[in-house]
């Protein structure tokens, strides 16, 4: 009988078909694919992780605003305090971004009729707020009050960074869970004076915060909660 | 297996029938933890019918993109000083319902209202807040609401504008002024307003012959009538529950269903715990069983029409056997009294508290409800007189709206010239007659003949469906007004928002029917306030209007000008012309019928709202629907059982609802719930239930003879939560021999011989812990809930909804247990079940110090604070429901579902931002209302100074009318809940588990009195 190169169905009614055998290598495809899947999945769950991350995510994250507002301008070169603008910071839970009136406050006189101030003359005269973006943000299930840190002893700088080098501000640090609680955990790192709350350029005396921020914690009673419910509510 | 009729229950408390009979079923119920959860688990869970609760919109779209969603941070352009963002500010202000003013506080965050409480300075609060008025809030926020003028014309209904609705009125009424009115009549809602009902004499002058209307549902003929016949005048009774020392309820109310009822709840509650020496005595005498009987010491069912021969044989003990002597002019009412029939009540009863009125003259009361016909009234009146009541424990006024005839009698005279064609011109201002007038009166049919009909309302209900025009109300929230309290104090109400669907208020739809400049509602109520209620003392100077200023903004902020409430008067009886009907009346059939205000739903007008649907009443635990209420007895007579459907036959009119079994309801009387069966309330109420008022004739507003009842076969199975969360003890031999009492009651005399009844009403070993136990220094939270005051009411379970955005379930869902109350409100029967008493008690998390919740949680999403607190982490629970298994009260909820799907904007607004919103799969609690807790430390932090007690309120505290709930700080030893806690009535419950809670309870004291059995 003449045999092709392939083999032939066996009794088949229709006509015949070559019959498709699996060649050798595939033994060992399956345990293959699988392996390359796993660290497939591996790969992806990382770049996820990292990617996905608050650090990724959140820092340097430095949106558009519809007004270029400058804190650099403002609170550095012009030595504006923080809280002449975000003036609830003491005695409410948000930072509030201030209203029109506040800009216009100055800027009735200064500057009247710059372009780049339009929206906020605009937002004055209809009543209608400025969209701005928001930038630091905290999950919803996790409720920050700024007046019991400000009122303790945490300067702006630690969580917000150098606000006053910024031209548009962006997020500096991550503001996840680990970096709340590493303060709470030791607050003598971060502890400063009351009366340099606002001092974003401020440094311990003789380099020594540790020592200033025991002496702190101390003379404040800073006792930070590590319970849930503090912030979790 | 105890059997029901061992005696040795009698003293055992029990759920429900089915716990009393220990059914196997019942059982199995009992143990699983998760009811219908392994059969769930077979079959798989089709299509989920419960009802949503706002909106059934497409579902958020979940994130767009790679990145996160871009945040806007919009601040005000002009911030009004004071304002902080993010920080709640309160207001003054009210709500009217049934022609009086509720005085109200909201807290508005972020410029909207999120939550209404009580008004501390208001005479019909105190502080307290009933369910009712705690859900108001959400028909502000209510998707179902009605957004714009509609038009219904030849069977089309179009969506109009205000402008096409100012250019109709514009044309049409400017034909009725030719007319000076003819044809034109006006139905509205009971007024509470003084300065609307000022408009009605211009409204007058304009069109002379237009008639006015009122008409409530739930009316109070029965006492107008009763004070006419008794003094030839309509004064409006009030009642000093605190000056009484024995009180006789007649079908009366008083604590649940009358409009004073949170500030008579607090009046009762004072004379309660018997600190004093004293406690108060309080017989009920009703059909169905009510708050005020569930609080009586001494109760007796008996059909409602049958509490006229109550009445009429209490007169006869007091005034023919103890000859008290009559008030003046009525001396022949001795001789009817004395001819009067026997009476076949328990004598020692009619005996007991007729004493007991005559011992305490002075000091004592006799109410009769609103069901009730005016002789019963009139008789109440005259017993009060006798027994030198007056001014002291009941006072009168007069009634502030004078000319509102019998409501009854008006809707009658209303429809009949609908129906002759005298009305041309149908103005529906507020209020649902299509679906609540009396059955007998053909209110539809008649509307329909009218060429010109236009609705004012909040919904497109039944009535504005009917109505050629149907024009949108602004909520009490986005209107000013003023009202008129139940005693009479001028209430303010100020908008807290801006009207969010353009809706209108009475005086500007008047103002447009009368074609002059809209009136301006805040112009109006100031013109008011200082024509009529601004009083200076001296001259007027020229500082006048400053003056008036700070007046006016000391009455806006506290919402009430103090000394307006209406002068009390002590009446003088007219020569009586009713002599003939204090006789009994002639027997009329075997069952009876008796309607009754719902305590969700009240008239029908809440039937949308979600958190009033899901709240279990008070007495029956039944939600999302209506049920025949009757007794075992009459269920037996009758081969009924519990969710088998019955047809209710009245005056050829017949209803079908499901059976539900109450002990200590009257045989042969059925209770039918109004405010069900609704057709247009919204997607909420449509459906639930049945229309009772489809049976409801004029001669038959409270109660009717001759029903007829019968079985239809079909079953209807009622969202009943009584045997959900039932705690069993450890096995049942040990529950008949050392019955842990989760309620510890005693009558005053032994409380009196035996103060520590309480304490030793369990006795356990010594308690050891496993492990060596924390201890704490510094603060330690408590809670203290006195059994005696708590009436179960439930404010407090709609405060907890509201504060801590729990969620709705739905209907399905209520039947396997899943409603998501932190705090619930159990009710337990004592006694004879044809005639057992009523115990409730609140349950919230016990915030046990040694917590077996905690214990058990393998993610730590739960643990204790350094304050006593058990705190609940949602972001860390996993759903794994262990903590709920190990907990022995049975007071944590867990999240089936995402229970807020298709929320739109307008429908998260009812959210308390403080507050996380919880997704699927996450464990909730009570948590002590943490968020206020932690806010009261912050700010004294701030300000550098201790938390005073009294400063931290949690919501349940708050709402209770009562002040049965009490919060505070355990290491202050000089705080009240410190006191509670070492008082000799506390008791903890299931402490012999050593979970060592930190709510304690104080037992529950009734006083039945010394001649009393048993």
């Amino acid at each position: 009988m003449a045999r092709s190169g392939k083999k032939t169905g066996q009794g088949a009614a229709g006509p015949e078909r070559p019959l498709f055998i699996f060649p050798a290598w595939a033994d060992r495809f399956g345990a293959t694919l699988f392996a390359v899947s796993m660290l497939g999945v591996a790969f992806a769950s990382f770049v996820a992780v990292y990617y996905l991350a608050p650090q990724t995510l959140n820092v340097n994250y430095q949106p558009v605003q519809p007004v270029k507002y400058s804190h650099k301008q403002h609170s550095g070169d012009l030595g504006m305090d923080c809280r002449y603008c975000h003036n609830t910071v003491e005695r409410a839970a948000h930072a509030a971004v201030p209203p029109t009136q506040t800009c216009m406050n100055c800027h009735e006189a200064m500057n009247p009729d710059s372009d780049q101030l339009l929206l906020v003359r605009e937002s004055n005269a209809t009543g209608l707020p400025v969209p701005w973006v928001r930038i630091h943000k905290l999950s919803e299930f996790a409720y920050f009050d700024h007046s019991a840190h400000v009122t303790r002893g945490i300067g702006c700088v630690s969580c917000h960074g150098r606000i006053d080098k910024m031209e548009a501000v962006y997020q500096e640090e991550t503001l996840r869970m680990k970096f709340c609680t590493d303060c709470h955990r030791r607050p003598e790192l971060r502890l400063r004076p009351m009366d340099k709350i606002t001092a974003m350029d401020w440094t311990p005396p003789g380099g020594d915060q540790l020592a200033l921020g025991m002496k702190l914690k101390k003379e404040y009673g800073i006792d930070p909660s590590l319970e849930c419910s503090t912030c979790h509510r | 297996m105890p059997s029901v009729n061992n005696e040795q229950n009698h003293n055992l408390y029990w759920r429900s029938l089915d716990d009393l009979a220990d059914t196997p079923e019942f059982r199995e119920f009992v143990e699983n933890e998760f009811p219908g959860l392994a059969e769930q688990m077979r079959t798989p869970v089709g299509r989920r019918g419960f009802l949503k609760v706002m909106g059934a919109a497409a579902a958020l779209a979940g994130l767009a993109g790679c990145r996160w969603p871009v945040e806007k941070i919009v601040p005000y352009a002009h911030r009004p000083e004071g304002r902080d963002p993010g920080n709640p500010v309160q207001f003054a202000t009210s709500l009217h319902r049934g022609g009086a003013a509720r005085g109200l506080l909201a807290t508005s965050v972020d410029g909207r209202p999120v939550r209404l409480d009580g008004n501390p300075l208001h005479p019909s609060s105190l502080g307290g807040a009933s369910a009712l008025d705690q859900a108001a809030i959400l028909d502000l926020y209510d998707p179902d609401r009605s957004k714009n003028p509609v038009r219904l014309s030849n069977k089309r209904e179009t969506v109009r504008t205000w402008d096409d609705v100012e250019a109709f009125f514009k044309e049409h009424f400017a034909a009725l002024r030719e007319k000076r009115g003819q044809g034109l009549f006006v139905l509205s809602e009971a007024t509470a307003s003084p300065s609307v009902a000022r408009i009605f004499p211009n409204f007058q002058m304009m069109f002379p012959r237009f008639k006015w209307y009122e008409y409530e549902p739930l009316c109070n003929d029965s006492e107008r009538q009763g004070s006419l016949w008794a003094f030839g005048f309509p004064f409006r009774t009030h009642y000093r529950l605190d000056m009484a020392s024995v009180i006789v309820c007649l079908d009366a109310d008083l604590l649940g269903a009358h409009p004073q009822s949170v500030a008579l709840t607090r009046a009762f509650a004072r004379g309660r715990t018997a600190d004093a020496g004293d406690m108060s005595r309080l017989f009920a005498v009703e059909s169905s069983y009510t708050l005020t009987g569930a609080a009586a010491d001494r109760r007796l069912a008996i059909p409602s029409s049958g509490v006229k021969a109550f009445a009429l044989a209490l007169a006869a003990e007091l005034f023919v056997n103890i000859a008290v002597p009559l008030p003046p002019g009525l001396d022949a009412i001795a001789p009817v009294l004395k001819n009067s029939a026997p009476h076949g009540f328990d004598p020692d009863f009619v005996r007991s508290a007729a004493h007991a009125l005559f011992a305490a003259r002075g000091r004592s009361l006799a109410a009769a409800g609103p069901d009730q016909p005016p002789e019963v009234h009139t008789l109440c009146h005259i017993i009060n007189a006798a027994l030198g009541n007056v001014l002291k424990t009941v006072t009168y006024t007069e009634e502030p709206f004078r000319n509102v005839e019998s409501h009854a009698i008006g809707i009658k005279e209303f429809t009949d010239a609908m129906l002759d064609g005298r009305a041309q011109t149908v103005l529906i201002l507020g209020g649902n007659p299509v679906y609540n007038a009396p059955a007998d009166v053909p209110f539809a049919r008649a509307l329909k003949k009218v060429p010109v009909s236009i609705h004012l309302g909040l919904y497109r209900d039944e009535t504005a469906r009917a109505c050629t025009w149907h024009l949108p109300a602004a909520h009490f929230l986005e209107a000013w007004s003023d009202g008129l309290a139940y005693d009479g104090t001028v209430t303010l109400q100020q908008p807290l928002i801006q009207p969010l669907y353009n809706g209108r208020t009475t005086p500007e739809i008047l103002a447009l029917a009368m074609g002059v400049r809209p009136f301006d509602a805040y112009s109006i109520v100031r013109k008011s306030v200082r024509t009529h209620y601004f009083r200076i003392p001296g001259r007027i100077t020229k500082d006048y209007a400053e003056q008036f200023e700070s007046f006016w903004r000391k009455a806006l902020h506290d919402g009430v000008i103090p000394g307006t409430a209406l002068p009390e008067i002590r009446p003088g009886f007219i020569l009586p012309e009713y002599l003939d009907r204090l006789a009994a009346d002639p027997p009329g059939g075997e069952f009876e019928i008796v309607f009754r205000q719902d305590y969700k739903t009240f008239d029908g007008r809440h039937a949308n709202k979600a958190w009033l649907q899901e709240l279990p009443d008070p007495i029956t635990k039944i939600c999302w629907g209506n049920a025949a209420i009757m007794s075992p007895a009459t269920a037996a007579k009758l081969g009924v059982e519990k969710n088998e459907v019955v047809r209710l036959e009245y005056q050829n009119r017949s209803l079908e609802l499901p059976a539900h079994i109450l002990p200590g309801h009257a045989d042969n009387s059925v209770t039918v719930h109004l405010g069900y069966g609704r057709t247009h309330a919204g997607r909420v109420g449509n459906g639930a239930g049945a229309n009772a008022y489809r049976l409801r004739t004029q001669d038959a507003l409270g109660f009717g003879r001759g029903l007829k009842i019968t079985k239809t076969g079909a079953t209807h199975i009622l969202a009943v939560t009584q045997d959900h969360h039932a705690i069993k003890a450890v096995g049942e031999k040990e529950k008949e021999r050392r019955v842990p009492l989760l309620i510890r009651e005693a009558t005053l005399a032994h409380y009196r011989e035996h103060p520590d009844f309480a304490k030793h009403a369990v006795h356990h070993p010594p308690l050891k812990a496993l492990w060596k136990e924390l201890e704490f220094e510094g603060r330690r939270w408590g809670m203290a809930i006195d059994l005696s005051k708590c009436t179960g009411c439930s404010a407090c379970v709609i405060a907890c909804q509201a504060e801590n955005n729990i969620p709705v379930v739905g209907r399905e869902q209520v039947i396997h247990g899943r409603e998501m109350h932190w705090i619930r409100i159990d009710r337990y029967f004592r006694g004879d079940p044809a005639a057992p008493q009523i115990a409730f008690q609140p349950l919230p998390c016990q915030q046990c110090f040694n917590a077996p919740c905690e214990q058990v949680c393998p993610v730590a999403a739960t643990m204790h604070t350094s304050e006593g607190l058990n705190d609940m982490v949602y972001n860390r629970c996993i759903g794994m429901r262990f903590c709920s298994q190990n907990c022995p009260y049975k007071v944590r909820r867990f999240n089936y579902f995402w229970f807020h799907p298709g929320l739109d904007d307008i429908g998260k607004m009812k959210f308390n931002p403080e507050v996380t919103v919880r997704s699927r799969g996450v464990m909730e609690k009570c948590t002590y209302c943490v968020q206020r807790i932690q806010r009261a430390k912050i700010h004294a932090k701030n300000e550098r100074r201790e938390i005073a007690d009294g400063e931290i309120v949690p919501a349940c505290a708050q709402a209770c009318p009562a002040g049965a709930i009490v919060f505070g700080d355990l290491s202050d030893p000089q705080s009240q809940v410190s006191k509670l806690h070492s008082h000799n009535r506390s008791y903890a419950i299931l402490e012999e588990y050593n979970t060592q809670p930190r709510t304690r309870y104080l037992a529950k004291l009734r006083n039945p009195g010394e001649d009393a059995r048993g």
